[in-house]
């Protein structure tokens, strides 16, 4: 998120710009093809989904949920890496705090769910750890 | 005279056997021990007394008349633990299964009548099969009057609940109404309804350790306070336990002897709070650190850990700590944690145990799942808990303090008797980035340079507002302490209300936010 101060006619206003991630600019791509047709009206381009689509986990995967919602700050893990009990998975900023979301279990990470400035809400998935 | 003797031994020791020695086994195989095997280890050695031995049941419906169970599936009685009295009932799931019926239950009553006309803990060892349900209505009445009797008792004697096994259906209510709940991992389970009515019904698929296990219980639901690998591991906790508690409401818990030096500066204090306010840690170390031993026994420890409950001692007395964790969903109030913290608090003051409070709370969790799940009747439970208890009341804020959250806390307004701040504490109406965005909303958009602009104004309010001495200027906060003299001032403190009497006006109960 973005702020800028804007002035029409002397009058300032705030503006809070959202910068929306690779994900969403390929959407008007998408939309060209259905152009081709001659004639027919502009479609809106296809909703993209900005969040990848929950995994079911297996028995002995755990997924790691965000807690709460926030900002992903910095992942410090990789996929096919190792983690112990306890290890900090990444950092999610919330409520003014780099609040450190660790590993429920010993295992490798399997997927990572999120990335790193992505805004999350509470249940989505972070993390697989198997 | 002899003979009859003999026949009062040989009767005692068949009935000592319980479902006889093939069940027991299948007790052990499964992991679990004897009702008596754990009434032997709970008490101090030789100290068990078994009341009502003989009891047989009444019913004779459905064959019932030719089932012989040896003191109708339950154990009772009383005994010392450290030297203290504390009465017990502990079913036998050898006998029929430790299903209740009427005389099973009145067994119990007769112990919890005890128990509250003598002013000493009970602890309950719940391992049943349920209701009884040869005896029908009489079984459903013994449990009610096992309930009743529970919630007459609670706030005037200790109630100790034990799940190693089974318990399932109306049984859970009783554990639900006492104070604490211990569960063993793997083999003990709490539900209302099993698997195969949760199927028919729903058509939910779900196992019962999953459904109803320990570490369900303990993690998801706050229905149990404690989880233990065994059942021993259970047994030297509840043990610990007593030991923090007094043995009735009009008791204080017992002091012990303190090797710990009461005038301990720790210097790790004033190192344990990182500077930068973004920063978590570990509150527990906090904890620890003041601690008579460093010996924290901690309350739920797996339920919303975003807050911290338990005891400790400062100079040999049991305090109730009350802390937020910003580890945890960065120390915010919520749903869960409001309802564990509520509680706990309820618990000490109903058992005069003083309450240590220690605060670093950004506020209160946003987000409509939380508006929705009703935050606000839930988070009054924990101003309501703090204005309600009349015991001592200390609350040190190590670092953030702000809104709704910094008076849920216990301020200095909602009774606490002595309020300490760290110098590095921000106590104020909300944080100082928020803050500064409403109140220099035109400087700030009107500068050349915005951002700058803000950075200089979130500092400036941060200077101004944002820490411990406006709050100290009026008197919330009586002192701004040193960190690593926490702990001499804490007991001091301590020692100082150790007199303090505070009346209520008089009524039939007050309303809790539920």
């Amino acid at each position: 998120m973005r702020k800028f101060n804007i002035t029409v006619n002397g009058k300032s206003y705030e503006v809070e710009v959202e910068e929306v991630g690779a994900l969403a600019s390929s959407a008007p791509k998408a939309a060209k093809a259905p152009a081709a047709s001659a004639g027919s009206a502009p479609k809106s381009a296809p909703k993209t989904e900005s969040k990848p689509a929950p995994v079911a986990a297996s028995a002995d995967q755990e997924v790691v949920e965000a807690p709460m919602p926030g900002n992903i700050w910095k992942i410090l893990v990789k996929e096919g890496q190792e983690v112990k009990e306890g290890d900090v998975l990444l950092i999610l900023e919330a409520m003014k705090m780099e609040n450190e979301i660790v590993s429920p279990k010993d295992g490798v990470v399997s997927k990572l769910a999120t990335s790193e400035g992505a805004a999350v809400n509470t249940g989505d998935q972070l993390v697989i750890v198997d | 005279m002899s003979d009859k003797i003999q026949d009062l031994l040989e009767a005692k020791r068949k009935i000592e056997l319980g479902g006889g020695e093939k069940r027991i086994e299948k007790q052990h195989s499964s992991g679990k021990m004897t009702a008596r095997e754990r009434i032997n280890y709970l008490f101090d050695e030789g100290s068990f007394v078994e009341l009502d031995a003989f009891v047989k049941h009444r019913a004779t419906n459905f064959n019932m008349g030719k089932v012989h169970a040896e003191a109708d599936g339950v154990i009772t009685g009383y005994g010392t633990v450290d030297g203290r009295l504390v009465y017990v009932y502990a079913q036998d799931f050898t006998v029929i299964g430790g299903s209740l019926g009427e005389m099973h239950a009145a067994k119990i009553n007769k112990v919890q009548d005890m128990a509250l006309k003598m002013g000493a803990p009970i602890v309950g060892i719940n391992d049943s099969g349920g209701a009884r349900i040869q005896e029908g209505v009489d079984a459903l009445s013994g449990y009610g009057k096992i309930f009743y009797r529970n919630t007459i008792s609670s706030g005037v004697i200790p109630q100790i609940s034990a799940i190693m096994g089974p318990s399932a259906g109306g049984a859970v209510y009783s554990p639900a109404i006492t104070d604490f709940i211990f569960m063993t991992d793997k083999t003990s389970m709490m539900f209302i309804t099993g698997p195969q009515v949760i199927k028919s019904v729903t058509g939910e698929e779900v196992s019962q350790e999953a459904l109803g296990g320990a570490n369900t219980h303990n993690k998801k639901s706050g229905v149990a306070h404690f989880i233990d690998k065994t059942e021993q591991d259970s047994l030297d906790k509840i043990i610990e336990l007593l030991g923090y508690l007094p043995s009735n409401n009009m008791e204080q818990p017992p002091a012990y002897e303190v090797v710990d030096d009461i005038n301990r500066v720790d210097e790790e204090l004033n190192e344990v709070v990182p500077q930068n306010p973004n920063k978590p840690y570990d509150m527990k170390k906090v904890i620890e650190m003041i601690a008579d031993d460093n010996h924290f026994f901690e309350v739920q420890p797996l339920y919303a850990q975003n807050i911290i409950t338990g005891y400790i001692r400062l100079n040999g007395k049991t305090v109730g700590v009350v802390a937020n964790q910003p580890k945890i969903l960065a120390g915010c109030l919520d749903i869960n944690a409001s309802d564990k913290a509520g509680r706990f608090i309820r618990t000490c003051d109903a058992f005069n145990i003083p309450l240590l409070n220690l605060v670093d709370v950004p506020g209160f969790l946003p987000g409509v799942a939380q508006e929705h799940g009703g935050i606000i009747r839930h988070g009054a439970k924990m101003l309501y808990a703090y204005s309600e208890a009349t015991v001592p009341k200390v609350t040190m804020i190590v670092r953030k303090a702000y809104g709704g959250a910094y008076l849920a806390m216990c301020s200095k307004d909602l009774g606490a008797d002595q309020v300490f701040a760290w110098p590095n504490a921000e106590i104020a109406v909300m944080g100082p980035d928020g803050a500064a965005n409403i109140i220099f909303k035109n400087e700030i958009s009107e500068s050349d340079d915005p951002v700058a602009t803000r950075a200089e104004k979130i500092e400036e309010y941060r200077n101004t507002v944002a820490n411990p001495y406006i709050a100290a200027q009026r008197g919330f906060v009586d002192d701004v302490i040193v960190p690593s003299q926490s702990r001499p001032r804490l007991i001091s403190a301590f020692d100082m209300l150790e007199t303090k009497r505070e009346t209520r006006p008089s009524k039939k109960h007050g309303n809790l936010p539920v």
